[in-house]
């Protein structure tokens, strides 16, 4: 059952890839949603199996082939099978299969809409390999799928340079976390002479206190790998540092936004720390690393996402600060918080974007929400749908009664990071709840400027205007109703009494981490928080883009320094363009010109090839047709074959 | 065996004399009547040798046919053979060196050679006295039980140099009038034409 | 007088007598045909060669000699003939198609191949000067004929005398060596030439002997500084008689070659070696080198030959069995490459008759994608590129070169196949990434047949390798 959930969506790839002409646009859309129903379907089973229903909390493990055998590397190809397996199985099969079927109606126009669904079936597929994955080395494969994946889908639309260009940097900003991932694996292999996941979380314990030498300095080796892995997460989840991608890669199609940029393979980061949570809950170092890193992206992202024009970067930078929030947990222990937050955004962030897409759709491709605004009257149902989508990701919610998804994972967070008790753990707290504010005006903002007030766009545009077709729609419903629900079913079982044998084996917590039994006793008052913030929030955005809609300008005006800064992500872009694309453009034109161009290739294969010619005119002349010149040639032969024995004296025998 | 003696250095004198003449001479005619000349002094050595059948087969076939038949083709074809060496001389300092140099080599070699005094008795088929039986009854013996294999495969090269020649030069030319017995014995008077052609007016 | 002659030695024989006598019946019977004997002789002609396959495949194993020891057949005898009596049936078939289109379809034609691959089979079992010498005359003088064979062209006439006076040259030199040899052992059978060595009769006179008898067999491999005469009579001949030329009898000719020096000379290897390596580097270099600069595609694979020659040279050169059997499983897949490669080249017809430059081949992959296909896997196998069989052959002999520590000629070799791989993949890369040219006439069935054939035989040699390998293997053992 889970072979055919992890390869049906490669077998709809291939299909839709190569048979793609056969069976056209509208064939291979609805193949591979089918195929991807299919896989959700059995994932919704599979987690009521292992994850709800499960008497005895067990882990299996399915061998598909034995992958690699390398003198003592000896890897197989199997599929590993526990809580958080199935939790990701469904947020990802889930979610996809969603976009498939909005896709279908969202890409009509497309004239490659068979490439797109193919890529999008193979994304898919490389992100179910990840979460399944039984071995570090399975884990990089599917992790550098959906890079591909990723990397094809956001450059879709080819023809458009800023697509292309935000391909590329989606790509290489990967590399240097997966730079960092590899020398994790490399480490992991090296320390623990194995890298299957039973091996080396069986062991891990042992290799606590152990150090290496590095440079001189004594480094601990579980510390370091863990720094190492993290680096990949942060490359993958677009923590602070290397976050600048994501907003890029908003470029490609809204669903693939929604897919890949929101709900799936973003969150990877998250789950590769929550999977090697037994390597990670023995290192303080990279806890308190991890927790600072989420924070800040939390807070950071949040800030940005305030002063964002184009309705894509506000939910992107949203992600960002969403996926800070997780590593925030992770950081301090609670790996089940941290998923249930990337299970619960998955669906308010997917329909957040399926919603923007349908907004998007609706305005003729514009993006921009300076030029959108009253759109209520015509696009009601979206209206309602990005309205769940927003009172679930600002967390709407009464405690202790009943709230969205939002409500249950992003509170309970912030309940974390109070309860930990630790610096690390007061700075995620402030961070996280000022992170909340801002969540919730810049979510109100969205919605305001979108949907309210009076339109900004012009008359053609909104003649156009109409609501999207119900192959776009049904997608959002379903995902509306998992914003609103997720939280209130799921939460017992995620984070509540039912918490520890919900996850069994699969997450990993040391003897003296109490941080899920603490945070339902944090003070009241940090209980209702997060939703005093989140009020604050939505009046502020009433006030200034209802209300007052002039009062943004003029903030703006009167603090422009802090409002660049805002607008400008922090004028990290430009950091990194001065800091290492311009230095890297300069050795790198260096070494083309002169290195390569000049040393190598006049020196190299330039030269040698032209020496080949020289050659090979040379021996052409010699062969001038004459039958006496033929001749002499072979008497010279003869003649310098004669001498050379001659004087050597014949060969060794004599 | 002192005339036999010196008959051979006067035969292998001429020999080399002429031969070199072949190749020397100006005139094509003369070179060739230079290497009848050389196959006249070789068919004496064999005849110093013992081998009159060859002696006598080389004087027939060699001189009697092959050799008037270059005669005859190089009259024929009329070709001037200075002008042909006139390019050839250009090269005639490499091909000296490499020439000297192939001499004195071989000239090295063959310095410090020396027969063994019974190498004689080695021979495979040595030739039998004349008075039991005679030269060409020993070689058709030989020839045609011991070396039958090479004598048959002499025969078949013999044959792909015939239809060489006559797939490389036997045209069959369009509109040349050809003698065919059996028409002309087939003909009747009935269907012959007779008709009085004035002279210089043709048909 | 002791009995020199036995009926046995004619079963022995009964191949060659079969091709003799066929050769001859059918030469009555076409010229008392005329004209339109040409497609019979031809259809005879192969079952000929095919029944002269026959009885070398069922003649008795083992070594057995005949004609006071003049003619012997072994293993090796016996692999070699196979694999001329293919390459001989291989040029008909890929003649019949072109000499009728030409207008040259002579019943003479497959006749003098028959008498040629009589004179290969010879040479193959020649067991001494005589034989040999004989063998080879026959097989060049019908070499020299079917040259010339479009005696209304030119450079066909041109092509048949060049090589018959650079034939005559080689040939004397061979003689010459054979006289030198036979001087200096008292004999020319290679057993007792063999023996004579052993006991001492060596001296600078034998290995001049030597030198000249390999110098006219390199003629006949077109090894370089003996190769001059081949880029002229290959572009020059017709071009089914140039695909002739390139496959059988250079087989035969390097059957003759390794029966010469491993059978006569086994006691001198030292000496001969440093000849073959010498011709072998030179032949490899050369053959890289200028074929590059080639525009014609059968001057092309003139240079090609050459290069492939000085490749199994190097397995000949290390003069160990391993050795001998990678020139074998060498000189078997370099047939079958070679054949296929010229389906493809007389399949190059244009609308207004046969073309032969390179560039006619831009874009064959979409006017003709199959062909274009095989062809780009021939040429990939013939620059030595794995899986293809080419590869293994390759593989074959610079193992044996290393193992015999001949590194320098081995690193040589693998440079060679670096530059060699250029030509042949640029041919590739003309059919497939250039605009194309004028589309050629659908291949006629016969060529088809041989590419096909060739073509799996190439592409697949690498799933099951094991036969070829393992009949070399038997094949080289019997000569040492």
């Amino acid at each position: 059952m889970y072979s055919i959930i992890v390869f049906l969506p490669l077998l709809g790839a291939l299909i839709a890839g190569f048979f793609g002409r056969w069976i056209g646009a509208r064939g291979a859309g609805i193949l591979t949603s089918a195929f991807l129903a299919v896989s959700a379907v059995l994932s919704i089973w599979a987690l009521y199996s292992v994850g709800l229903n499960a008497h005895e909390p067990h882990m299996e493990r399915i061998e598909v082939l034995r992958w690699v055998t390398s003198g003592a590397l000896d890897v197989y190809w199997a599929l590993r099978i526990d809580t958080l397996t199935v939790v990701m199985l469904v947020v990802v099969t889930f979610v996809s299969g969603l976009v498939h079927i909005y896709s279908i109606g969202y890409m009509s126009h497309d004239p490659h809409q068979q490439r797109f669904f193919s890529y999008l079936s193979l994304f898919t597929f490389a992100m179910l390999m990840l979460v399944t994955s039984d071995n570090f080395l399975q884990l990089f494969f599917g992790w550098e799928g959906v890079g591909l994946a990723s990397y094809l889908l956001i450059g879709f639309w080819y023809k458009k340079p800023s697509a292309c260009a935000a391909a590329i940097k989606a790509f290489i900003v990967n590399r240097v976390g997966d730079f960092g991932f590899a020398l994790g694996i490399f480490a992991i292999f090296f320390v623990f002479g194995a890298i299957d996941f039973n091996t080396v979380f069986g062991t891990a314990s042992e290799q606590v206190g152990q150090t290496f030498n590095f440079l001189g300095y004594e480094v601990d080796v579980l510390t370091t790998i863990c720094l190492l892995l993290f680096m990949g997460a942060m490359g993958k989840s677009a923590q602070f540092f290397l976050h600048t991608w994501l907003p890029d890669a908003m470029e490609g199609p809204t669903p693939v936004s929604a897919l890949i940029h929101a709900a799936t393979m973003v969150t990877a980061g998250v789950f590769l720390v929550a999977r090697c949570s037994p390597l990670f809950e023995l290192s303080e170092t990279a806890l308190w690393v991890v927790t600072i890193v989420g924070a800040t992206t939390a807070f950071f992202a949040a800030t940005v996402g305030l002063v964002q024009n184009d309705i894509k970067r506000v939910i992107a930078y949203s992600t960002c600060s969403q996926l800070g929030y997780m590593f925030a947990a992770l950081g301090l222990g609670a790996y089940g918080v941290a998923i249930f937050h990337l299970f619960t955004h998955a669906f308010f962030k997917a329909l957040l974007f399926l919603g923007s897409g349908s907004v998007i759709h609706a305005m003729s491709d514009e993006q921009d929400m300076r030029k959108m605004g009253g759109l209520f009257p015509h696009l009601k149902i979206t209206w309602a749908m990005m309205l769940i989508g927003t009172i679930a990701l600002t967390g709407v919610g009464i405690p202790g009664l009943f709230g969205t998804a939002g409500f249950y994972s992003k509170d309970a967070i912030i309940e974390a990071s109070y309860a930990a008790h630790s610096g690390a753990g007061s700075f995620a707290f402030w961070m996280t709840v000022l992170a909340a504010l801002m969540t919730s005006f810049y979510s109100w903002r969205l919605m305001f400027m979108t949907f309210h007030g009076k339109s900004r766009a012009s008359k053609e545009v909104m003649s156009h205007v109409h609501e999207s077709p119900n192959v776009m729609l049904v997608p959002l419903y379903l995902l509306a109703a998992g914003a609103l629900l997720a939280g209130i079913v799921f939460a017992p079982y995620f984070i509540g009494h039912d918490e520890t044998h919900f996850w069994a084996s699969s997450l990993f917590r040391s003897e003296s981490n109490h941080i899920v039994h603490d945070m339902h006793e944090v003070p009241l008052w940090v209980k209702w928080s997060a939703t005093v913030m989140m009020l604050v929030g939505f009046v502020l955005a009433w006030v200034m883009y209802i209300r007052n809609p002039a009062l943004p300008k003029r903030l703006a005006e009167q603090h422009v320094l802090l409002y660049r800064f805002l607008l400008n992500k922090w004028y990290f872009d430009e950091i990194y363009d001065f800091l290492l694309v311009r230095p890297a453009k300069w050795l790198g034109r260096f070494l083309w010109k002169k290195g390569d161009g000049w040393l190598i290739d006049g020196f190299g294969p330039d030269g040698v090839a032209a020496r080949v010619i020289d050659v090979t005119n040379r021996v052409v002349k010699l062969q001038t047709g004459y039958v006496f010149h033929y001749a002499f040639v072979m008497l010279i032969g003869v003649a310098a074959l004669i001498t050379y024995f001659m004087f050597s004296g014949i060969g060794g025998t004599h | 065996m002192i005339i036999a003696s010196l008959f051979f250095y006067l035969f292998a004198a001429i020999t080399v004399a002429a031969a070199f003449m072949v190749i020397s001479a100006r005139n094509p005619v003369h070179s060739v009547l230079f290497l009848i000349l050389a196959f006249f002094n070789s068919a004496g050595l064999f005849v110093l040798l013992g081998a009159e059948f060859v002696a006598m087969i080389l004087v027939i076939v060699y001189v009697g046919a092959v050799a008037v038949l270059f005669l005859f083709v190089v009259m024929m074809l009329d070709i001037d053979f200075s002008e042909l060496r006139e390019g050839m001389l250009q090269y005639l300092p490499i091909g000296v060196t490499i020439g000297a140099i192939l001499l004195i080599e071989l000239f090295m070699v063959f310095g410090s050679w020396v027969i063994a005094p019974e190498t004689a008795g080695f021979a495979a088929s040595p030739t039998p006295p004349i008075d039991r039986i005679t030269n060409t009854e020993a070689i058709g013996q030989l020839l045609y039980t011991k070396y039958v294999y090479l004598f048959q495969a002499a025969g078949m090269v013999l044959l792909i140099a015939m239809i060489g020649a006559i797939v490389l030069t036997l045209r069959h030319k369009e509109g040349v009038k050809r003698q065919v017995v059996a028409d002309q014995v087939a003909r009747t008077p009935a269907g012959v034409q007779l008709k009085d052609v004035k002279p210089g007016q043709g048909l | 007088m002791q009995s020199p002659f036995h009926s046995a030695d004619l079963t022995t024989a009964s191949p060659e007598l079969l091709l003799a006598g066929g050769a001859m019946a059918l030469l009555m019977f076409g010229v008392f045909r005329g004209k339109d004997a040409t497609g019979p002789v031809n259809v005879l002609s192969i079952g000929l060669l095919i029944a002269a396959g026959l009885a070398v495949l069922f003649s008795s194993s083992g070594t057995v000699t005949a004609f006071a020891d003049g003619f012997v057949v072994d293993g090796f005898a016996r692999f070699m003939k196979i694999l001329t009596l293919i390459g001989s049936t291989g040029a008909i078939i890929l003649s019949l198609h072109v000499m009728r289109v030409e207008r040259m379809n002579r019943f003479e034609y497959p006749i003098l191949i028959l008498l040629a691959t009589l004179g290969m089979l010879m040479m193959i079992s020649a067991n001494d000067m005589i034989s040999l010498y004989m063998g080879l005359e026959l097989q060049s003088l019908a070499l020299y004929v079917v040259a010339a064979l479009n005696r209304d062209s030119v450079r066909s006439s041109e092509a048949g005398l060049k090589y018959f006076v650079l034939g005559a040259l080689s040939s004397g030199m061979l003689l010459y060596g054979a006289s030198l040899v036979y001087g200096f052992t008292g004999t020319t059978s290679f057993p007792q030439i063999a023996a004579a060595i052993n006991h001492g009769e060596t001296g600078l006179g034998l290995v001049f002997g030597l030198v000249f008898i390999i110098s006219g067999l390199a003629f006949k491999i077109s090894a370089v500084p003996f190769h001059m005469w081949t880029p002229d009579v290959y572009e020059g001949a017709p071009t089914p008689v140039t695909a002739f030329f390139a496959a059988a009898p250079k087989v035969a000719a390097m059957a003759m070659f390794i029966r010469v020096v491993v059978g006569a000379f086994p006691n001198i290897t030292a000496d001969w070696q440093q000849i073959i390596v010498f011709i072998s580097i030179a032949s490899m270099v050369l053959g890289a080198f200028a074929a590059i600069g080639q525009t014609n595609i059968k001057r092309l694979m003139a240079y090609s030959s050459i290069g492939h020659m000085g490749f199994a040279l190097v397995g000949l050169a290390a003069g160990t069995e391993d050795g001998v059997r990678g020139v074998i499983v060498y000189l078997a897949i370099y047939l079958v490459m070679t054949l296929g490669t010229f389906a493809c080249i007389l399949a190059m017809r244009g609308r207004n008759g046969a073309v032969e430059n390179i560039s006619d081949l831009a874009g064959l992959a979409r006017n003709n994608p199959m062909m274009a296909f095989l062809l780009a896997m021939l040429m990939f196998s013939l620059a030595g590129i794995p899986p293809l069989a080419g590869f293994f052959a390759k593989f074959y002999v610079f193992l044996a070169a290393i193992e015999a520590g001949l590194y320098v000629l081995a690193v040589i070799g693998v440079l060679a196949s670096v530059v060699g791989a250029y030509y042949y993949v640029r041919i590739v890369k003309i059919m497939y990434f250039d605009e194309p040219a004028e589309e050629f006439e659908p291949m006629p069935v016969s060529l088809k047949a041989v590419l096909a054939v060739s073509g799996v035989l190439t592409i697949a040699f690498f799933v099951y390798p094991g036969p070829l390998v393992a009949a070399a293997g038997s094949a080289a053992s019997s000569l040492f």
